[in-house]
């Protein structure tokens, strides 16, 4: 008899691609903005220095743009989009049988080691997002969607990067 | 010269423009007292319908919280009082008019029980347990023998000590948000919401724990049922009200409320309920802590919103 693992049964990826399109048109219509990931991160940063050293985040070129008096900074709807990230994340997860503490890694590496090259690649995506102001979901994602030419050379770059990277990193992830 | 003095407790400092006296300690002692109605509740009710072998984490191991979360409780409160070497005299006098008296006293009852509650338990959870004198055994097989009689003072205090957290700040008729009679029964089932999340987490008994989460679901509808029915009652009352709804429905509680205290703290632990009860697997700390957030967050953003909610004037 055939078995078949729901955990392991995934959507397939051009039409998980449509949906997030579809998904991208709909966060438009409603929110009228588009969809961001980075955002989030960077405000609630930009929140954290803010509550421990104020004057800091005053005097610095960069946090003092996203602060101001009668507007904290959590206080923003990729925040928000985030956290039913987070939440949607989690029912889907449980949806499909998935919801398990594991660390997902190629056998021949340990897992500390694809956690400590993940949280550098993180730290490095992250860096990358500021300077291209958005990520793949903010810059690239939304950015092409409406035409931006900074969004379709974001695109370009992040998957173009990655493709001649993949064959020195691979090893770490499958 | 007809000279007019007029006079008004508004000159005092903390009143004005708004309220400022309750801070962290009131909410949290209501989010604890209603906790522990919750539990008692639920160890009451199946002890009296004989079903107590059947609900261990209900009738036990919830319990021995209890008389933490009370003491926890009291302290805070006790933390809040301006003149706290006169917190006695609350026991002095029996007032039914006052919901402080009605607390003061539920307390001082329910306390007690609470603890001799888990105390005739503890045999059971660490088997090498010995009561150092020969009384406390006796009043220990005393306790045991009478649980079910114990169970049925102990539902009424829990009802009690649960709806009064609400009437606290309902029969406070000068704060508009807080003076709605609505308030009682929703502290009470939310109370009761958060006591059902707590034994739902402690519980390693499949059947149990289902029964619980079946339980708590239906709680979290009435909840729902009865946060609509709260606003439709201020929509319809005076300008008062309806100002003091407009806090929730546009103001600045609007997020905290409907985002993280109805979406995150009532109804995503609710559909993961729903998704456990039908099979799936949901880790069950994750709709159990997000109630108790939940309810955690209700308590605060009430008794912060209540108090700067005024007649208008």
């Amino acid at each position: 008899m055939e078995t078949t693992d729901r955990s392991k049964k995934y959507i397939n990826p051009y039409l998980g691609g449509v949906l997030l399109g579809l998904l991208l048109l709909l966060t438009v219509y409603i929110t009228g903005r588009g969809l961001g990931a980075s955002g989030a991160v960077k405000n609630a940063v930009v929140a954290s220095v803010n509550e421990i050293s104020p004057a800091h985040v005053k005097h610095n070129a960069y946090y003092s743009q996203f602060i101001s008096d009668d507007v904290n900074p959590l206080n923003n709807w990729l925040v928000f989009e985030v956290i039913g990230v987070l939440a949607g994340a989690f029912i889907s997860g449980a949806l499909s049988g998935r919801l398990k503490w594991k660390v997902e890694h190629q056998p021949g590496i340990r897992w500390r080691t694809r956690l400590i090259f993940a949280a550098a690649g993180g730290m490095l995506f992250g860096i990358g997002s500021q300077f291209a102001r958005g990520c793949t979901s903010g810059a690239a994602l939304t950015g092409s969607a409406v035409l931006a030419a900074g969004g379709i050379l974001t695109m370009m770059m992040i998957f173009g990067t990655g493709y001649l990277f993949a064959r020195f990193f691979r090893k770490l992830w499958v | 010269m007809k000279e007019e003095l007029f006079l008004s407790g508004r000159m005092n400092p903390n009143i004005d423009p708004y309220l400022n006296i309750w801070h962290w300690q009131i909410p949290l002692y209501l989010f604890l007292g209603g906790l522990a109605a919750g539990i008692l509740f639920f160890a009451a009710l199946y002890t009296i319908r004989g079903k107590a072998h059947l609900m261990p984490a209900t009738v036990k191991w919830a319990t021995f919280l209890v008389p933490a979360a009370l003491v926890l409780g009291l302290i805070s409160l006790f933390l809040d009082l301006k003149h706290k070497p006169f917190f006695w005299q609350l026991y002095t006098t029996i007032r039914f008019e006052s919901p402080m008296s009605w607390g003061a006293w539920v307390l001082m009852l329910v306390t007690p029980l609470s603890f001799i509650w888990s105390a005739s338990y503890l045999r059971e959870t660490v088997p090498s347990w010995k009561w150092r004198y020969r009384w406390l055994e006796s009043f220990e097989s005393w306790v045991i023998k009478n649980r079910p009689g114990l169970s049925w003072a102990m539902i009424v205090l829990a009802v009690i000590l649960g709806i009064y957290t609400g009437i606290l700040l309902s029969a406070f008729n000068a704060r508009p948000l807080w003076n709605a009679s609505i308030l009682g029964p929703l502290f009470l089932v939310s109370g009761l919401s958060t006591g059902a999340a707590v034994i739902m987490w402690l519980s390693k008994d499949p059947a149990e724990r289902k029964l619980m989460s079946k339980i708590d679901l239906m709680l979290i509808g009435i909840e729902l049922f009865l946060i609509v029915h709260l606003f439709m009652g201020f929509l319809a009352s005076t300008a008062v009200q309806i100002d003091a709804a407009g806090l929730f429905l546009g103001g600045q509680f609007t997020l905290g409320f409907w985002v993280f205290v109805v979406l995150l703290g009532i109804i995503v632990p609710g559909i993961l309920e729903i998704m456990e009860i039908r099979g799936y697997h949901i880790p069950v700390a994750v709709p159990a802590i997000l109630i108790l957030y939940g309810g955690l967050l209700f308590r605060f953003i009430m008794v912060e919103a209540g108090q700067i909610t005024r007649y208008l004037y």
